[in-house]
C-alpha cells in the first residue's frame, strides 16, 4: 500500500454566503489537479468528503455530478465518505486501496462547506443534534463548547494546567493562523491578554479558544509511491498510519481527554514508517479545541503529562519555536469548515514538506505526524509523512 | 404549568423503566444480570458480555462532580431562559458516569469533587428528568 499526495488547491476560508458551493468545488478541483501537473482525464476516482448541514451538495457529490461537471472523462467511480471531521482521512484511506488494486493511478479527493448561508440556529441545532444522543445528552442544553469546556475543565483541573497555559495555545494557533493568507484569522493574531478578557462561552472556554464557524475548500491529488517517483515533482509520501477509536459520546470514554489514543495511534504509525517521535519536524494536530493540543504532546510522548500547556506557553510550539505543532492553525486559528478542517490539515502538512508555506514554513520539513479526528473527538487517525519514500 | 419547550429525552422501550422510575423520585442504574456491569446509557444488550438479561437496582442518588462547565453563550433558543448552564459529568457510586445539569445553586460554587445528589424536575406529566444539586448541610 502507498499513497503520496502529489496536488492541492484551495480558497481562503471566510464566511461569505456569494461564493457558492459549485464555484468553490470547482475552483480547487481544477487548480488541485494543474497543482500535480497531470490532465484531468488522468484522474480516475473522485473520492469527496461529505460536506455537513449540506444535504443538497451532499447527494450532488453521491450521485456523481463532479467528474461529469468537470469533464473527467477517465473517472472510473465516485465515492463520498462521512467521518465527520475525520472524513479526509478517509477518502485517503480509500485511495490508498484504489491505488494499490490498480484501479486508479490518481485519486482527487475534493471538499466544500458553506455555512454562512445557513441560518445561525439551525447550525447551532446541527451541530447540538448531530454529535448528542437524543435521550441522554441533548435534554440537557449540550453544546460542543459546553462538552468541550468541560473536558477542558477536567484535563486543567488534573495536570495543573493554568488559564494562562491554556489560553497560550490558542495566542500559538492564532500565531500561526495570523500568517496564513487561507486562514479566516490571517493579519489577526491574538495576545494573552485578548484571549483572556475574550467573552467566557462555556468555562474555562473563552471565544478565542472556541471554534469560529466559516466557508472553505480544498482539494488533493493523490498517487502511488512510484508514480510520484517517477514524475519527480515534489510529494508528501505517507510512510505510516494508525487509528485510535474511543467512541461517539464523550460521556461514556474512558480516554477522557484522546492521550490514549495519541499514543497508540502515534506509535502504531511511526513503527510503520520506521521513524520516531523526535524525527518528527512538524506536529500537526486536528482536535478543535485547545486542550487537544496539550493531551497530543503527551500521548506522543514529546512531554510528560502536565507539561504540554507549559511548552506552549513558552512559545517554543508556535511561531519561531523549536517544536512548531499546528502551523495549520486548527479550527481555532483557521476557522472551523465543518468536515473541511481535516483536508486544510493534509493540504498544510503537504505543503510544508514541499516547503511553500512561506512565513509558515517549517525550516527542513522532512517529517510531519498527523492527527485527525471525527465526531466530539471520537478517535484519533494519525498519519506519518515524509519528504521521500523512504 | 407553562408548556415545556426544550427537547424531551427520546425514550425507548428498553429504557422506559428508567423514565417510569424518575416519576416516582427515583434513579435507577442499569446491571447486567450476568456479567454483573453497571451499563449507561441504557441498552438493551449488554456492551460488555452481550447479555440481553438486563435489570435495574434503585440509586442512593448521591455523586460526585467528576467534570462541569458552565455555559453563558451558545445554546438552543429554547434553553436560553435557562442560562448559564451548568452541564456535569456526575460519577454514582454504583458504578456509572452520568451526564446531567447542576441546579439549584450559583454556578460559581460548583467544584470538580463536590458531592452532589439528584432531583428531578418534572418536563411533562410524563417525563421527569434528573439533575444533580449540591448535597445540603
Ligand atoms: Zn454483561
Amino acid at each position: 500500500m502507498s499513497l503520496a499526495i502529489i496536488g492541492c488547491a484551495e480558497v481562503p476560508t471566510k464566511r461569505d454566503p456569494e461564493r457558492k458551493r459549485w464555484d468553490i468545488l470547482k475552483d480547487v478541483c481544477v487548480r488541485a489537479i494543474q497543482d500535480a501537473g497531470i490532465s484531468k482525464d488522468d484522474i480516475e476516482a473522485v473520492l469527496s468528503v461529505n460536506p455537513m448541514a449540506q444535504p443538497s451538495m451532499a447527494l450532488d457529490m453521491a450521485l456523481g455530478r463532479i467528474p461529469e461537471t468537470l469533464g473527467l472523462k477517465g473517472c472510473k467511480d465516485i465515492c463520498v465518505l462521512n467521518a465527520g471531521g475525520a472524513s479526509t482521512t478517509n477518502c485517503l484511506r480509500l485511495a490508498k486501496s484504489f491505488l494499490d488494486s490498480g484501479w486508479a493511478k490518481f485519486v482527487l479527493i475534493p471538499h466544500v462547506t458553506v455555512q454562512s448561508d445557513i441560518p445561525t440556529e439551525a447550525l447551532i441545532n446541527f451541530f447540538a443534534t448531530a454529535p448528542l444522543d437524543p435521550e441522554w445528552e441533548y435534554p440537557y442544553g449540550v453544546t460542543f463548547n459546553g462538552a468541550m469546556g468541560l473536558i477542558t475543565n477536567r484535563y486543567m483541573h488534573e495536570t495543573g494546567t493554568t488559564p494562562e497555559e491554556m489560553a497560550s495555545v490558542s495566542v500559538g494557533l492564532r500565531g500561526w493562523a495570523a500568517l496564513d493568507p487561507m486562514s479566516i484569522f490571517h493579519g489577526k493574531p491574538v495576545t494573552l491578554e485578548d484571549v483572556l478578557n475574550s467573552r467566557m462561552i462555556s468555562t474555562p472556554l473563552h471565544s478565542k479558544e472556541c471554534n469560529f464557524l466559516a466557508d472553505g475548500g480544498g482539494a488533493l491529488v493523490v498517487t502511488t509511491h512510484e508514480i510520484a517517483k517517477e514524475m519527480g515533482r515534489p510529494a508528501a509520501y505517507e510512510l505510516g498510519h494508525d487509528m485510535a477509536f474511543m467512541g461517539a459520546t464523550p460521556v461514556l470514554r474512558s480516554d477522557v481527554f484522546s492521550r490514549e489514543a495519541y499514543r497508540s495511534s502515534s506509535r502504531g504509525a511511526l513503527e510503520k514508517a520506521g521513524l520516531g517521535i523526535n524525527d518528527m519536524d512538524l506536529r500537526q494536530i486536528y482536535g478543535a479545541y485547545p486542550y487537544t493540543q496539550c493531551s497530543a504532546l503527551e500521548g506522543y510522548g514529546i512531554c510528560e503529562i502536565g507539561e504540554a500547556g507549559k511548552l506552549w506557553a513558552s512559545g517554543e510550539c508556535g511561531p519561531g519555536g523549536s517544536l512548531p505543532c499546528t502551523t495549520m492553525g486548527d479550527a481555532t486559528g483557521r476557522g472551523h469548515t465543518g468536515s473541511g478542517v481535516s483536508m486544510a490539515f493534509y493540504i498544510d502538512t503537504f505543503r510544508q514538506i514541499r516547503g511553500d508555506t512561506g512565513e509558515r514554513q517549517v525550516k527542513d520539513c522532512e517529517h510531519a505526524i498527523i492527527t485527525t479526528a471525527g465526531g466530539s473527538v471520537m478517535n484519533a487517525c494519525t498519519t506519518i509523512y515524509g519528504r521521500s519514500a523512504t | 404549568m407553562s408548556e415545556y419547550l426544550k427537547p424531551l429525552p427520546v425514550i425507548q422501550s428498553f429504557s422506559q423503566p428508567f423514565w417510569d422510575a424518575a416519576k416516582d423520585g427515583k434513579l435507577l442504574v442499569q446491571k447486567c444480570n450476568s456479567c454483573g456491569s453497571s451499563i449507561f446509557f441504557p441498552r438493551d444488550r449488554c456492551p460488555e458480555c452481550w447479555s440481553e438479561d438486563l435489570g435495574w437496582i434503585e440509586a442512593s442518588g448521591k455523586g460526585e462532580i467528576y467534570a462541569f462547565s458552565v455555559t453563558y453563550e451558545g445554546v438552543e433558543k429554547a434553553f436560553k431562559e435557562d442560562l448559564p448552564i451548568v452541564l456535569a459529568w456526575i460519577d454514582l457510586p454504583e458504578g456509572i458516569r452520568m451526564q446531567t445539569n447542576i441546579i439549584d445553586c450559583n454556578p460559581d460554587d460548583v467544584s470538580i469533587g463536590m458531592a452532589v445528589e439528584v432531583t428531578f424536575k418534572k418536563a411533562t406529566d410524563d417525563i421527569n428528568l434528573p439533575y444533580f444539586k449540591p448535597v445540603s448541610g
